[in-house]
């Protein structure tokens, strides 16, 4: 079977086909099996998580090449520190862990620089914005719904990045906030005064 | 959104934050081949003995290791050198304070005598070997 993205490498045994048996493994069965230096087990976890991964890191950057780097990085992370998972949480759970403290480190790290090039990914994402398709009949409508998102998003943006963590691990991971606070390593109640504030902090940027 | 949570948020405000997360652009997506060819040449090199190498020096107890080396190589190589004796110097030294000795030559030939002096002191009470 093809992995989703295209027929590069990935989950081909040396036969040149994924074992049914592989595919129908859990996360943290692959996981177990990584432990044991499984590439086949491997490159089907990175072909199940790598658009989930990248997406993640691009929201938090906002960067997308700092997402692939970052997002790649969380999977060497995992290859090498596979035998550390314990199976007490999900191992969606653990790898959001590893990839949300990589993409914290990556902002803390090149913050002074980030302000330098910030303009140029602002750019990038404001052109994204721009991009996005306005369907319907109402153009008046579209592009005021559409600067309704860019605000949106802008407000995200300006949130501490601990805050916008939370945020797109709840409404766009679809986390609980116990799986975020064990994510980010705080509190529940943290996670939950992170996300009132970042409601309070949109709905004022929504305040007409 | 219909995610029930302990989240303490009114559905509008969970509407607020889902439609906050649906503003977020769809990033520019990578070719997901390139991606992993990337991700998998990342390993490997991650794996190669010389990147080991590197890592394990990365660790503290390497560092603390060779810090501690390098500090007695470095003491080591400070220290005020001890000069090697010089024997010849020795000997002369020796021969030197010995001139006394030199002058006094005919004496000390006879010096030996005095080895023997514990036997002198007792011949008179050595038995007789005529007995």
């Amino acid at each position: 079977m093809l992995l989703p993205g295209d027929s590069g490498m990935g989950s081909w045994t040396a036969e040149g086909r994924v074992t049914d048996e592989l595919e129908a493994m859990s996360d943290e069965t692959l996981c177990r099996r990584i432990a044991a230096r499984d590439d086949v087990a491997f490159d089907l976890l990175v072909a199940r998580y790598q658009g989930r991964a990248y997406r993640l890191a691009w929201s938090l950057l906002r960067h997308a090449e700092d997402a692939r780097d970052v997002s790649q990085d969380a999977f060497i992370r995992v290859w090498e520190a596979a035998d550390r998972f314990r199976g007490d949480a999900r191992f969606s759970t653990w790898f959001y862990r590893i990839l949300v403290n990589l993409c914290l480190d990556h902002k803390r790290r090149g913050r002074w620089w980030t302000r330098v090039v910030a303009r140029d990914a602002d750019r990038d994402a404001d052109a994204l914005v721009e991009r996005q398709p306005a369907p319907g009949p109402d153009p008046g409508d579209q592009v005021s719904k559409a600067q309704t998102m860019a605000r949106l998003w802008e407000a995200v943006h300006r949130l501490s990045p601990q805050q916008r963590a939370a945020v797109v691990l709840y409404a766009q991971e679809h986390l609980s906030t116990a799986e975020i606070a064990d994510v980010l390593r705080v509190a529940e109640a943290t996670v939950r005064v992170h996300l009132h504030r970042a409601v309070a902090a949109l709905r004022k940027e929504l305040a007409p | 959104m219909s995610v029930p949570h302990r989240d303490d948020l009114a559905p509008e405000e969970r509407d607020l934050l889902a439609r906050a997360a649906a503003a977020a652009p769809a990033p520019p997506e990578p070719r997901w081949g390139e991606y992993r060819a990337e991700l998998r040449a990342r390993l490997d090199a991650q794996r190669s003995p010389a990147a080991r190498l590197r890592r394990w020096w990365a660790r503290p107890a390497p560092i603390a290791l060779s810090f501690g080396l390098a500090t007695a190589l470095l003491l080591f190589a400070l220290q005020p050198v001890e000069r090697r004796p010089d024997f010849a110097a020795v000997d002369e030294a020796v021969l030197g304070a010995r001139l006394g000795l030199l002058e006094h030559y005919r004496v000390v030939e006879r010096l030996d005598l005095l080895e023997e002096l514990d036997v002198i002191r007792q011949l008179d009470h050595l038995p007789s070997r005529e007995g």
